[in-house]
Order: structure tokens, then sequence, then C-alpha cells
């Protein structure tokens, strides 16, 4: 039943819209045989509409589309060789965890000890195979999510899609599911499009991340670039938790200026309405008028191995990642440190990085 | 901050409260309750009493329904079963047993007739009674044109739940002013029905391609939904005089087959109506999925989306088996001596002159009744709920 194993995928100036509403635009992506690649993106980004073409939901308003080197733009999902794991799980009520995982195999009228078979292992490889006779409505959320994904890979399809899989987890379970989902990936070495807004997800799964905008590809590249080198302020802030903070100001040269302080920065420029990035853990607490910046203590929040302390500027708040035994209080004057080689600048306006 | 702070709570309930307050959320106070429950109590014996009375009548005779009203059997009056003999063959010794033996063969030769496709009735043995053949009739036209209404009505309701189709404006005027042409053709310039609908249907599809693509407004599924459902809005008694002809014209007066496309032809609209929305909230992942999964239309129509709308299709089977099987105006126009159906049946006991057999009519009534019971017992255990607990996320 397998194809012919894990197959590349390739967009090619796909677009796609809704009436007047341009939801992907000349979007372009070459997802290598076997690798796992995240789609990041918040909703309305375009993210899901292009899983949705790539799956044949869909049909895209321009380009094509191509699994291995099947140009698959105008065929049907069921001839594409792709499965898909739903946000929803979108698991058959009416059929048991057997018939559901089976189902795939099933409407192919692949011979039934063939399919029992293939239930079984499947089912195995998801830790299912004592739950085979329960109905969907008697799983847990957890339990259901495994159903989903046992009956994608069944078929052992060349590419797997998956969208939004953990979003109606708990925490915990979504981190240990999220570590299963790697494990077995890397294990079966299928294609696997996964598509995310949630930024640790994509962090931690992905061999690439593509972060998508309103339909426009932002960055593509591994999660460690993108963490260490975003591509623009988008990126940027959508990346990190907390995310990075932005102080608005003006780059001369090779300082920027903010609220009556000058911060020197490693690249030069002149942008008049300029953003200075900087993430919270690069960031250091200093006595009041010995950091870079001054402000007041906002609020402090321990958050275990750390205390986030947020300091107000007035016109910029920062978010600075202090050790946990910060004792300062609300009110009190302080002084941040920024380190010259860990800072960003933007183009305020454009969001372009200034290099 | 502001000082100012609003408290409700108390402690204690007065005796108002006590009488006319629930104890607690999802429950009645005592005096709702009162109202309720007498309610519904007048309203049991309006609905039961009817049933009680037609039971009992049919086993009265003419003098105790004329010199009644006598409510209680053995102590207001004798029962006795002269209205169900003359309802069965007079020929056969009628006692008890033998009508239950009757009432046994009705059951059991309306089904071999169900599963026997029929077009119009076989011989019917001479010693049986009218009412074998009324309730027969019944049975067949009713089951037979219920599955087609069903059949059909639902799966136009799935397509346009789930296909978008937008006819253009402009085309359905034109098919309009062909069909207009046509008749006016036949009529009046005397070419034949079947060449001139092949003319038109050829400058249909011409006409379509040519000036179809300089139409833009364009109708959607809801105009659809609503053009079906439109054709409920003409009162039964405007279009029977037309349909009566129109029978007439091809030969099918008083036959089970007109009964049958008639009767799914005017429950259509209330089949595609109801399942449209039973189909339209089922979530479309499934189907999706399924697609992904390699079903076809029609196998994800047969194995995903009749079982779980399997609630909605029995309500509304139900209702149409209903309908069909109390419909008198339809069949006592088309149905005039062999296909005759229990209403007429019920209706032929006012005899004219003679005045109305009360008795001999309840118990037709009875034997009406009883299997739109045992219908409604069957099919309300598919009426549940929870079906499609577990599709979603949770």
């Amino acid at each position: 039943m397998a194809g012919g194993g894990a197959a590349s995928v390739k967009f090619d100036q796909v677009q796609k819209s809704f009436g007047d509403v341009k939801v992907l635009e000349e979007f372009d992506l070459l997802v290598e045989s076997g690798e796992f690649l995240v789609l990041l993106g918040a909703s309305g980004s375009g993210k899901t509409t292009a899983l949705r073409i790539l799956c044949g939901l869909e049909t895209p308003s321009g380009g094509q589309v191509f699994i291995g080197d099947r140009n698959v733009t105008d065929i049907l999902p069921k001839y594409r060789d792709i499965s898909m794991v739903f946000q929803s799980y979108a698991l058959y009520p009416h059929k048991t965890v057997a018939e559901n995982i089976g189902f795939p195999l099933k409407v192919r009228k692949v011979e039934k000890s063939a399919i029992d078979s293939a239930i079984l292992d499947a089912a195995k490889q998801v830790q299912l195979d004592t739950l085979l006779e329960r109905y969907p409505r008697e799983l847990s959320g957890g339990q259901k999510q495994r159903v989903a994904l046992a009956r994608a890979i069944i078929r052992r399809p060349s590419v797997f899609l998956m969208d939004e899989p953990l979003s109606n987890l708990d925490a915990k379970l979504r981190g240990h599911m999220r570590a299963e989902l790697k494990h077995m990936q890397e294990a079966l070495g299928i294609t696997t499009i996964y598509v995310t807004h949630d930024q640790i997800e994509a962090m931690t799964l992905a061999h690439r991340v593509a972060v998508l905008e309103k339909g426009v590809l932002q960055q593509l590249a591994t999660p460690a670039e993108i963490y260490n080198n975003p591509a623009n302020l988008f990126v940027a802030q959508f990346i990190g938790s907390p995310p990075m903070n932005v102080v608005h100001g003006s780059l001369e040269g090779e300082h920027f200026q903010t609220n009556g302080a000058k911060v020197e920065t490693a690249v030069s420029g002149r942008v008049i309405d300029g953003i200075l990035g900087v993430r919270p853990e690069d960031c250091s607490i200093a006595p009041p008028a010995e950091g870079t910046l001054d402000g007041k203590i906002y609020t402090t929040e321990l958050i275990g191995d750390h205390t986030l302390v947020t300091v107000d500027r007035g016109t910029d708040q920062i978010a600075v990642k202090a050790s946990k035994d910060f004792n300062g209080r609300q009110g009190d004057n302080i002084g941040v440190v920024l380190p010259r080689d860990h800072l960003f600048v933007f183009d305020a306006i454009t969001g372009y990085r200034i290099r | 901050m502001s000082d100012a702070s609003y408290k409700f709570e108390k402690s204690g309930r007065t005796l108002m409260e006590q009488l006319f307050e629930p104890p607690a959320v999802g429950k009645m106070s005592l005096v709702a309750k009162i109202v309720a429950y007498t309610f519904l109590a007048i309203w049991s014996v309006f609905v039961l009493f009817p049933i009680y009375w037609v039971i009992i009548t049919s086993f009265k005779d003419a003098a105790a329904v004329n010199q009644g009203p006598f409510y209680i059997p053995f102590v207001d009056f004798q029962p006795n079963l002269d209205a169900w003999r003359a309802q069965f063959n007079t020929d056969l010794h009628c006692d008890l047993s033998s009508i239950l033996r009757q009432l046994y063969l009705l059951v059991h030769n309306s089904f071999v007739f169900v599963v026997s496709p029929v077009i119009s009735l076989t011989p019917m043995e001479p010693q049986i009674c009218k009412i074998y053949l009324a309730f027969t009739n019944s049975v067949v036209i009713s089951i037979a044109s219920t599955i087609l209404c069903v059949t059909v009505g639902s799966m136009a309701a799935y397509a346009l739940a789930r296909i978008q189709y937008k006819p253009k404006f402009g085309n359905i005027l034109v098919f309009v002013a062909l069909i207009v042409a046509v008749i006016f053709a036949t009529t009046y310039a005397g070419i034949p029905w079947w060449a001139s609908s092949a003319v038109a249907l050829a400058l249909f599809f011409f006409l379509v391609r040519s000036i179809g693509r300089y139409f833009r407004m364009a109708l959607g599924n809801g105009d659809i939904l609503f053009w079906i459902i439109s054709q409920r809005i003409l009162p039964p008694i405007v279009v029977v005089i037309p349909v009566y002809v129109m029978f007439q014209a091809v030969g099918l007066l008083d036959t089970h087959l007109a009964l049958i496309v008639l009767y799914a032809v005017a429950n259509l609209p209330i089949v595609v109506w109801l399942m449209h929305d039973f189909f339209a909230s089922l979530p479309i992942e499934l189907e999706e999925s399924a697609q992904l999964d390699g079903a076809t239309r029609l196998g994800i129509f047969w194995e995903i989306v009749l079982p779980l709308t399997r609630p909605g299709l029995a309500a509304t089977t139900l209702l149409i088996l209903v309908l069909n099987w109390n419909e008198y105006l339809f069949a006592v126009f088309i149905a005039t001596v062999k296909v005759q159906t229990m209403p007429i049946m019920v209706a032929a006991k006012n005899a004219g002159e003679k005045g109305v057999f009360w008795w001999e009519m309840c118990a037709v009534i009875v034997v009406m009744i009883i299997p739109v019971i045992l219908m409604a017992i069957l099919l309300t255990k598919f009426i549940s709920r929870g079906v499609l607990q577990g599709a979603m996320k949770g």
C-alpha cells in the first residue's frame, strides 16, 4: 500500500483568493523528502489554506503544487497519496477505533486480513492496541489524537499533513504528544508538513520553519536561525516567549535614540521611525543610572527559574529576565543593560531589518 | 475603587418564595408545578379520549351509538363484533380468531406486496374484503412513496448542503423562454412535441455556451432551497385538477404508480428542507477526512453522512410516512376503484342517506391507526441523541 516512501513537496507560485481577499500570494516552498516542516503563522496568515491546497480540499487560484515529481494541482485528494490529521481529529463517531484506523484501507478495497494486521500495527505504534473496540466518545482527548494519528499512518503516505493537531490537548499532554510526534516522524521518515500558531511547537518539532503572515512567506529557516536571526520585525516578534522587546525611536549612525537615551548598536544607518528589538534573556538589570536605559519597575513575575521584570519607560515597556531572587518592588527606579551585539534594528513602517 | 457595593445575598425563604420561586436551578416552583401538571392532565384527556372513544365505538352496534352516549363497555352497553364483522368477508365464519387471522393476513400480505415492486395490483382473491384491499394499497403506496421521497430528497439536500451551485439567472430565463416556445410550437404550429423539444434542447445548450458567459447575475444554494420549498406554497386543492388531467393524459389514473409518484413529489420539499439542516450541521471535517482517506462522494454519503444523520432521517421518514398514510385529497381524485386507500375507506362509511356508520367507521379507523403507532414506536428507537458525540474535539 505504501507509495514510493517519502516524497518532496513543492509549491510553485501558488496563489489563492476568496473573492477579493488574497489569502496566499505567490507562495513558493520546497519541502525536502523526509523533512519535518512547520508552517507557522497567526490565524488568517494563510497557513491552513496552503495545507488545504496541498491536500486538494482547496483549489489554488494560480500556480502549481508538486508531490515528488507529480504535478498534483488538478487531481483529487485521494490520488495524492497524503494523509492528514485534523485539528478536531475528525474521527468517525459511529465507527470503533479499529474501524476508524482501518477506514483508509477499507475504502481502497484492501483485503480484510491485511487491513486487520495493518490496524494492529498502526495501533501498536501509538499504543492504542488495547482500545480497538471502543468508540471515539469513550476516549480521552489524547487517545482520540492517537486514533487520528494511527489513521493517518496506516497507509504509509508519502506526505503527512497536520493541522494544529495538538491545540485541543491540555498543556501537559501537549508536551508529551509533541515528543511522541517528533519521535514517530523521525522513525517513519515521512515528509511532514505541520501547521501551527504555537511557536514552541514550531521550534521544538521542525527541521525548518516557514513563517507566514498575510499570505506572504516571511522567513524559511531552521528554528535556531529564525530565533537568532529573524528576517524582519514580524518574525522577531512572533518567535520567542516572552516576545522580543520593542523600543521605539530613531537610528542615527551607530546610535539608536529613544526617549532621551542613546543606545549603541552594531549596525549603522539612518532610520527616522525605527524600532530597537532585544530579547528579554539578553537584557540584564542594573542599578538606577548604570544601565543603558532607565525606567521604573512596572511589575515582577516569578516564573520559577527566573523572574520576569517589566520595566516601564513611559513610551515603551521592556521585559527583562532577571535572577529568581530578584527583589525589586513595583515603582522602584531601575536600569536595564542592553548588550550591543544582541540588538536588532527594524524600520517601524516596513518592518525590514537594518543590517 | 469605589465604595459602592451591591449585595443581593440572603438566607432562608419566605412563604411566597417557597410557593413561587424554584428551590434550585433546573427545578420548578410549587405553583408552577401545579399549573403545569394540571394543564398536562387536561391536555392528555383531550388527546387520549378520542382514541378511547374510537376503540369502544368500534365495538358498539347501531343501537348503542344512536341511543348513547355510552362510555363504559359492559356497564353502559354490551360490546359486540358487528362492526368488525362487516369489514371482513361476510362469507367467512366471523369470530374473534378468524378476525385475528384476517388481520394477520393483512400484515403478512402487505409485506409480500412491499417486497415485490408493484405497479398495478394483482387480481385479488374473490372472498377478500374491501378493507384488505385498501389496507394493502395504503401500505404499498405510503411505503414506496416514502422510500422514493426520502431517498431522492436527502440526496438533493446533501448536494445543496455541500456543493455550491451558481446557476446564472440569464440561463434560467433562456430555459423558461424555450419551454414557452415549445408549448407554442406544439399547440399552435402542430410540430410534434419530440421534434420541438429536441430543437429547444439543442438551442438551449448552444445559447448557454455562446451568450451564457455574458450573464452576471447568478443564484445560490439558498435560492434553490427556497425554490424547492416554494413548491409547497400552493394548496393541494388548487393543483389537484391539473394533476388529475395530467395523469389522465398519460393513462395512469387509478394506479399505484400515480399515487406513489404524486406523494413523493408532494413531500419532496419537506424532506429536502428538513434533511438540509441535518446535513449542514454535520462537521465538514469528517467528510474532508474521508475524502483524503480515499472515499468516493457516494461512499462518504453512505458510510459517513447517513449513519450520522440517522436520527434526522428517522424523524423525517416517520413524518413523511404518516403524511402519506393519512393523505386523502389526492387519493380521492386519483384512486377511483382499484387503488383506494384507507382514508377513503373511512370516508366511505358516511353512506349518504343512511347516515354515518359510526361503528364501522371506527373499526376502520382502528385498523388505520395501529400501523402508525407501531411505526412511531419502531422509528423512535432511531431518533436518539448522541450519535455525533465524540466526533470532534473534547
